[in-house]
């Protein structure tokens, strides 16, 4: 038992005090107890006041009994009432009760009387059928009563429904401020500051460096008058964009012959028509979207501007207000300006210049905003990003300039040299220069009929760099007279061809140059095919060049030569044809059909009359023919006789 | 023949005299999925870049009392990168006004020869660890939220152990002398990652004991 911990036992004393009640706190409310006077009155409940006073020294001593006067013995209405004329203060309680003592009595042979029928018979009282109003009216008063009731709740309750409903309409209907700041927000970078919302529309976490800061606010549009019918195009929400951002803005990138005058420079002020918006889209988005645009077409001309002035080239470019000029060919002018319209000026009357349709050049204007976010995209790149993490943001290949031990062309190499305005002065040239080398075939192949010539574009290009094959062909003799193919290759600056036997020209920006060579091509072209045609009739080729030293010197190019004689050897033919002296066809014919020769006395067999002498000249524009290759054809036919 | 003329003046300018803003907090581990999700909103919109960094502190005791500190650093996660080596001054006593620790900064990019250099020119290394997270920046501005491990076995970079259970959140600026605008906007930014994380100044030489 020593091991056994002692176990607490708790006493308590009984509650000698009634709890009434327990409050939520834990106190308990007692029920007070009994005053001194309430307690007598308890105990002279108790008291029989059948006995009377004076019996008091006689009768036993009061007997506290039942109150239960109904199962009182009969016997109790034979005691007497004995009145106390002395007022002792339980007279008037004595009283009372022995009045109830009597009407009790009283009631009580009543009910016996009745309960025995031996001297008192009860009968029922019979009722007038015709008294008072008939049951059914009255039943179908009262239903009427409460169902008009009932159904005026009922009404209550639909009205309040109604009215409930056609708020969440209105409300749809007027779409919140709040669901359109949501879906504000689902597009655009928005911040509270203070009790103001504020937005961000540049391109800074895109990787811009514009210094623009593109802060927008957020306004509730809270002047609408609910009661008159709502605008179709009301928003709750509005948006208030920085004031130089405002209206629309686009750059425009042009070529013209060099203006005579410098005198009207940065007035270009064509604007074309505000593009519709798409049905759907609310108004907040059109205007930021206008006011981002704006706002990257400032950053590309200021970019542009910027390298505009502080790049060295050799023909300054000249900056004037919106605009920039530079030269990338002579007597060609790159204009690149900045149009931006407020939008509530009313559009200048009386431009100087109809605007043409082929003055914009839109590939170079989508070209510079292609550029401008590649550049923000190669500042987020990852390739900046250090690793170790430690180091410093940069190009990771200049990182390693330092280990590697590059020298300083690696380094340049690696440095970005070109800026933006010498990428899209490239292109521009590179384009210029393109759809030039289109025009000058394009017009030989509508002013030179003979031999034929077509060009081939490729559909890949580069964007410095586009290609073409030229092929000089004579109509109706394509499978034979295929050699001369040229495969042009248009840079920037310069063209180059590729011959089909493997030479390569260089051809310069100049346009006279590309038509000379094709002039040139286009003459040995025709030799080329007498060459093959010979081939084809059995004619030998005696002699072939393409660049002879005899006769007139040609300015462009040179003429080329080719004799061939037919198959049984009596006739030949030699053919001279140079870009600017034409064609000159010679047949030799044999020495029996020259009537005119004198017989000469030491040749005197007659073998010898089979062999060529003189020539004659073709009177070439009066052959038949189609073109020189037919012509040729039917010329050797005529000098081939049928066995 | 005479020596080419050489410029016997220091090199000052350019990129030689940075100064290094830095201001610094740490999030326990369960917060750091909240603090990766704001930073990611708040910085520049790019793919999360993760890395892995093994830094090497080497000292050399001169008879003076502080000893030189340079800290050599590489990735493992990028094995062909280049060393990184890093000298830290003293931070500058400006005016208490200023919300960033400022102190000099030098960041040489060496080849992978440069622990073998650093021996032989007689610095010896005090401690190694390696440090993974995450890298966010925001134009000029660096995030750099990283765990620390400890190095068990030296050069053995495969055997760590953490350090602690948070992470070190650390916002960097370089910028070269004079600037202070840079600790305004360092301030700004570090509030609005306010409640997940306190970014706060704190002087390394007060730590030491």
């Amino acid at each position: 038992m020593s091991g056994v911990p002692a176990v607490q036992v708790s006493i308590e004393s009984s509650c000698e005090k009634q709890v009434q009640e327990v409050a939520l706190d834990g106190t308990e409310t007692y029920v007070p107890p009994l005053s001194m006077s309430q307690n007598l009155a308890k105990l002279a409940e108790r008291i029989d006041f059948g006995q009377g006073s004076d019996s008091e020294g006689d009768e036993a001593p009061a007997e506290p009994r039942d109150r239960d006067w109904l199962k009182q013995e009969p016997e109790e209405e034979e005691g007497t009432v004995k009145f106390q004329p002395s007022l002792w203060p339980w007279d008037s309680v004595r009283n009372n009760l022995r009045s109830a003592l009597t009407e009790m009595c009283v009631l009580y042979d009543v009910l016996s009387v009745v309960k025995v029928k031996r001297y008192m018979a009860l009968d029922p009282v019979s009722q007038d059928p015709s008294a008072g109003k008939s049951p059914q009216v009255f039943q179908l008063m009262s239903k009427k009563k409460s169902l008009a009731t009932a159904a005026q709740l009922l009404l209550k309750g639909a009205e309040k429904l109604n009215k409930s409903v056609a708020e969440n309409l209105e409300n749809r209907r007027q779409r919140d401020f709040n669901s359109e700041l949501l879906r504000l927000r689902s597009q655009w970078k928005l911040r509270k500051v203070g009790d103001k919302i504020l937005g961000d529309l540049s391109y800074r976490s895109a990787g811009s460096l514009f210094p623009h800061q593109g802060t927008f606010e957020v306004i509730k549009n809270t002047d609408i008058d609910l009661d008159k019918k709502i605008p179709e195009d009301y928003c709750p929400l509005d948006v208030q964009i920085p004031s130089d951002l405002e209206g629309s803005a686009y750059l425009k990138v042009s070529i013209q012959k060099q203006a005579p005058d410098i005198g009207d420079l940065g007035t270009v002020n064509l604007f074309r028509r505000q593009p519709k918006t798409k049905a759907g889209t609310q108004p907040w988005h059109v205007k930021l979207e206008a006011a981002q645009n704006v706002l990257l077409c400032k950053e590309i001309f200021a970019q542009l501007s910027r390298e505009a002035v502080q790049i060295k080239s050799q023909i300054p470019h000249i900056v004037v207000k919106n605009q920039i000029i530079s030269q990338p060919f002579p007597g060609l002018q790159l204009s690149i300006s900045l149009c931006h319209s407020t939008g509530d000026k009313k559009p200048v009357k009386g431009s100087p210049e109809r605007p043409r349709p082929d003055d914009h050049l839109y590939v170079l204007e989508h070209n510079l905003h292609q550029l401008m976010r590649e550049f923000h995209k190669q500042r987020l790149s990852s390739v900046v990003m250090p690793h170790p993490a430690s180091a410093p943001f940069g190009h990771k290949r200049m990182r390693l300039a330092g280990p590697q031990a590059y020298d300083k062309a690696e380094i340049s190499s690696l440095q970005q040299t070109q800026g933006l305005l010498e990428k899209i002065i490239k292109q521009a040239k590179h384009i210029f220069l393109r759809s030039r080398t289109a025009r000058t075939i394009d017009s030989l192949a509508s002013h030179i009929e003979d031999p034929q010539i077509q060009a081939h574009w490729s559909n890949i290009n580069d964007v410095y760099e586009s290609s073409v094959k030229v092929l000089i062909t004579s109509q109706g003799y394509e499978q034979i007279c295929k050699s001369i193919q040229l495969q042009l290759n248009i840079g920037v600056e310069q063209i180059r061809v590729v011959h089909r036997d493997g030479r390569v020209v260089t051809l310069s920006h100049q346009e006279q140059e590309l038509q000379d060579f094709l002039l040139s091509q286009m003459s040995q072209h025709q030799v080329h095919a007498v060459q093959q045609l010979a081939k084809v009739m059995g004619w030998h080729v005696l002699s072939f060049s393409n660049h002879v030293g005899l006769g007139p010197v040609e300015s462009i190019g040179n003429a080329s030569a080719i004799t061939v004689a037919s198959a049984n050897g009596e006739y030949a033919i030699s053919v001279r044809n140079g870009p600017e002296s034409g064609c000159k066809v010679l047949v030799q014919f044999p020495r029996s059909q020259n009537k005119d020769q004198p017989k000469s006395e030491v040749v005197q067999d007659t073998k010898w009359t089979h062999l060529r002498g003189a020539y004659k000249e073709v009177h070439w524009s009066k052959m038949e023919g189609r073109n020189f290759v037919y012509k040729m054809e039917l010329l050797m036919a005529a000098l081939t006789p049928c066995p | 023949m005479e020596a080419p003329p050489v410029s016997v003046m220091p090199v000052t300018g350019g990129s030689i005299n940075m100064m290094e803003y830095l201001l610094q907090g740490s999030v326990l581990d369960q917060a750091l999925e909240s603090l990766l999700h704001r930073l990611r909103g708040l910085c520049d919109n790019m793919e999360p870049e993760t890395f892995t960094d093994h830094e090497l502190v080497y000292l050399l005791k001169g008879q003076q009392g502080n000893p030189f500190i340079l800290r050599a650093r590489h990735s493992l996660s990028h094995l062909a990168a280049p060393w990184h080596l890093r000298y830290l001054g003293q931070p500058e006593v400006g005016d208490k006004s200023r919300h960033a620790l400022v102190r000099n900064c030098l960041d040489v990019s060496a080849s992978h020869s440069l622990p073998d250099v650093l021996n032989e020119m007689g610095f010896r290394m005090d401690h190694e660890f390696v440090a993974n997270g995450h890298v966010f920046r925001r134009g000029a501005l660096k995030v750099v939220v990283s765990k620390l491990s400890r190095v068990l076995v030296p050069g053995n970079t495969e055997n760590t152990e953490r350090l602690s259970l948070s992470y070190l959140v650390e916002l960097s600026v370089l910028a070269p002398a004079g600037q202070d605008t840079v600790s305004e906007d360092m301030r700004s930014f570090a509030e609005q990652l306010k409640p997940l994380v306190h970014l706060e100044k704190i002087d390394p030489s007060k730590q030491r004991h």
